[in-house]
């Protein structure tokens, strides 16, 4: 399995080399940005690990350039700064996992291989109806201005549901089995609750209530 | 272009509010004053000729409607100021007899009563007279009076009276300034001083500002005060945590030194663990000397939006644990705002909703609510929860009850620190049939 390695620090990558070649992949280093955005256009590597801090720029623009050319290769980020803010950005930015130096070479082996079976038969799929596009790898959704949303599991199940098919109506029964919840009988409001805050992401109108049928997706708007 | 562009100083808006407004109501006094004086005059005028034609009217009654044997001599000259003019069916008598166009076209009107004629053009009679005509029987004959006045000679009289009041007033308005113009000094005293204050600070002469400032600018110098304090505070924290830091790191690095330069020594296996052990003591010491310097404490002017983060972390845990559910619940409007730093907010949620994500089987719920206007945060899993014996040991500094998960057991006692810092509590309770419920109140 080929892997590319962005580290700029040599002992390190050095280090990390030997031991990722010993757990079975074929390295290729980096420690440039600029060298890392062309290296990343070739497309038979099976994953990325990506430090942050670059001597000539931040692993998060190289990041943010490869996902807006549609490379899709998992990528795993190294960083120093442990912050919860950072991590978020770093997701956002397409990242899919997150490892704070410094950190044991066997967790990063554990996690590698979690993230490459994760995208293992994944494809670029995007729901579109009426303007808006749901992002199933990335879970968020993308507003007909542009501004993409992060969702949460169940938000994104419920409007996978209503936008596969728009215009169908679906039971509140139908729309339960979206949900998972703790409590083994889920009330009818809580139902209510969700549609309530996805109609505040997608407007009033995309999403309509059929009283004592339920609710269906408007691409007419 | 702006007609008013506002004063940017106290100053410039004092005199540009108040300056106009004294000159306004001073010239609206001078007009009033004008207004009046014309209506006063006029009345009294009125009323004099009223007297004589009355007088009049009684000398030509006594004298039985003969209006010739009207004594027009001397004796009227010195009663009458004024000119008169009086006609019966036998002849009109007119005084003096310049006036005679004036009021001869008087006598023939039939209206009663004060009449003002004005720019009148007859050479030695004046344009602008009053006069007052009155029209009565004596035996029998129509006899009508008519006294009047020089209009024109009063008026002059009272243009110079008003026009002194100009000057008057003019002056009135001066002293008003300068009046308005010290007060305004006097009342400003105060904040020349602090801001003198504020140079002598900025230029490190005083460390603190001990101006005895106005009780509307007490508050002000008091915040002041206070945020010197708390960077002071700061700053000496953050020296004091530097030079623990210093200390416990520098230790173990000479240590490792120097079994790296002993050429002489083997690197056996357990030589390799000491020093691992050691370089993790060091990592350890800075990451929960970084995290602590991060936290801000509360502050003044300082809120975040919990919803927004919490949305955003709930997502990221969604994908780093793809197999577990994150969910929030909240009835809190979208827009709304908790006094918390948002990086200490950060650091609550994340350390929690992490630990809940480790630990859970497949569900970890959060949810914000404001419990009488306090921020209440509660995350709750369905993972294998804790021992009711171990709960109180949760979040005690250095306390890991499972050495087999990642991380360095900061997480929870982060939590209690900065829950610590804004005066709210931290709480532990057991779920059935399983898992942990988190509670924090700020």
């Amino acid at each position: 399995m080929r892997l590319l390695l962005v580290e700029d620090d040599r002992l390190l990558a050095d280090g990390l080399t030997g031991q990722l070649e010993k757990a079975g992949f074929s390295i290729d280093w980096t420690g440039t940005a600029r060298e890392a955005v062309s290296f990343g256009k070739h497309d038979d590597y099976r994953a990325v690990v990506l430090d942050l801090g670059l001597p000539d720029g931040s692993g998060l623009e190289v990041l943010k350039t490869w996902r807006a050319n549609q490379i899709n290769v998992p990528v795993l980020i190294l960083t120093a700064r442990g912050d919860w803010q950072d991590k978020v950005n770093g997701l956002k930015a397409g990242a899919d996992d997150y490892l704070a130096k410094p950190f044991q070479t066997e967790e990063l082996i554990a996690r590698l291989n979690a993230i490459i079976r994760r995208s293992e038969g994944r494809v670029q799929s995007l729901l579109k109806a009426g303007g808006f596009e749901l992002d199933e790898n990335r879970q968020s959704l993308r507003l007909p201005d542009g501004s993409e949303h992060s969702l949460t599991g169940t938000e994104f199940r419920l409007l996978r549901c209503l936008m596969s098919r728009p215009g169908q109506v679906f039971s509140k029964e139908q729309l339960m089995e979206q949900l998972y919840n703790l409590n083994d009988t889920p009330s009818d409001n809580v139902i209510e609750a969700y549609i309530r805050r996805l109609r505040k992401l997608v407007g009033p109108e995309s999403i309509l209530t059929r009283r004592g049928q339920g609710y269906l997706f408007n691409e007419a708007v | 272009m702006k007609l008013f562009s506002k004063p940017s100083s106290v100053k410039g808006t004092l005199l540009a509010l108040l300056l106009p407004a004294g000159i306004g109501l001073m010239a609206l006094a001078w007009v009033v004053h004008g207004l009046l004086l014309d209506r006063m005059s006029r009345d009294f005028v009125e009323s004099r000729l009223k007297d004589e034609v009355a007088f009049l009217e009684h000398q030509i009654r006594q004298a039985g409607g003969a209006v010739d044997s009207l004594n027009t001599g001397d004796y009227f000259q010195e009663v009458f100021h004024h000119a008169f003019a009086i006609r019966s069916p036998s002849e009109t008598l007119i005084s003096p007899s310049a006036w005679q166009p004036l009021l001869a076209p008087l006598l023939t009107m039939d209206s009663e009563g004060s009449v003002r004629i004005q720019g009148a053009e007859f050479s030695g009679a004046p344009s602008d007279i009053l006069a007052y005509r009155k029209a009565f029987m004596v035996d029998g004959t129509p006899i009508v009076v008519i006294v009047s006045e020089d209009f024109g000679a009063l008026k002059r009289s009272q243009t110079e009276l008003h026009a002194w009041t100009a000057v008057v007033s003019v002056l009135l308005i001066l002293l008003l300034v300068g009046v308005i113009w010290i007060g305004i000094n006097l009342a400003m005293r105060p904040v020349v001083s602090i801001k003198g204050a504020l140079t002598r600070l900025q230029d490190g002469e005083i460390s603190r500002i001990g101006v005895r400032a106005p009780e509307e600018f007490r508050p002000l110098v008091q915040q002041l005060n206070q945020l010197l304090d708390s960077l002071d505070h700061r700053l000496e924290r953050s020296r004091d945590a530097l030079a623990n830091l210093s200390h416990s790191v520098k230790t173990p690095i000479s240590a490792l030194r120097q079994i790296l330069e002993d050429t002489e020594r083997p690197l056996d296996a357990s030589l390799r663990q000491q020093m691992a052990s050691r370089l993790s003591d060091i990592d350890t010491q800075l990451e929960a000397e970084m995290r602590r310097s991060r936290f801000a404490g509360p502050q003044v002017g300082k809120s975040a939006n919990p919803l927004t983060q919490a949305r955003d972390l709930l997502w990221m845990l969604g994908r780093l644990y793809p197999d577990k559910s994150f969910e929030l619940a909240s009835s809190l409007p979208e827009d709304c705002r908790w006094a918390i730093e948002e990086h200490d907010l950060n650091e609550i949620l994340g350390n929690l909703l992490d630990n809940a994500g480790k630990w859970s089987d497949s569900f970890v719920e959060l949810s914000l609510e404001e419990v009488s206007g306090k921020p209440w945060i509660s995350v709750i899993d369905d993972g294998p929860g804790v021992p009711e014996q171990e709960l109180a040991k949760l979040g005690q500094r250095g306390v890991r009850l499972d050495e087999q998960t990642p991380g360095h057991g900061l997480g929870l006692a982060i939590v209690q620190d900065i829950v610590g810092r804004y005066g709210g509590r931290l709480g532990f309770a057991a779920r059935t049939p399983a898992g942990l419920h988190v509670q924090v109140t700020l």
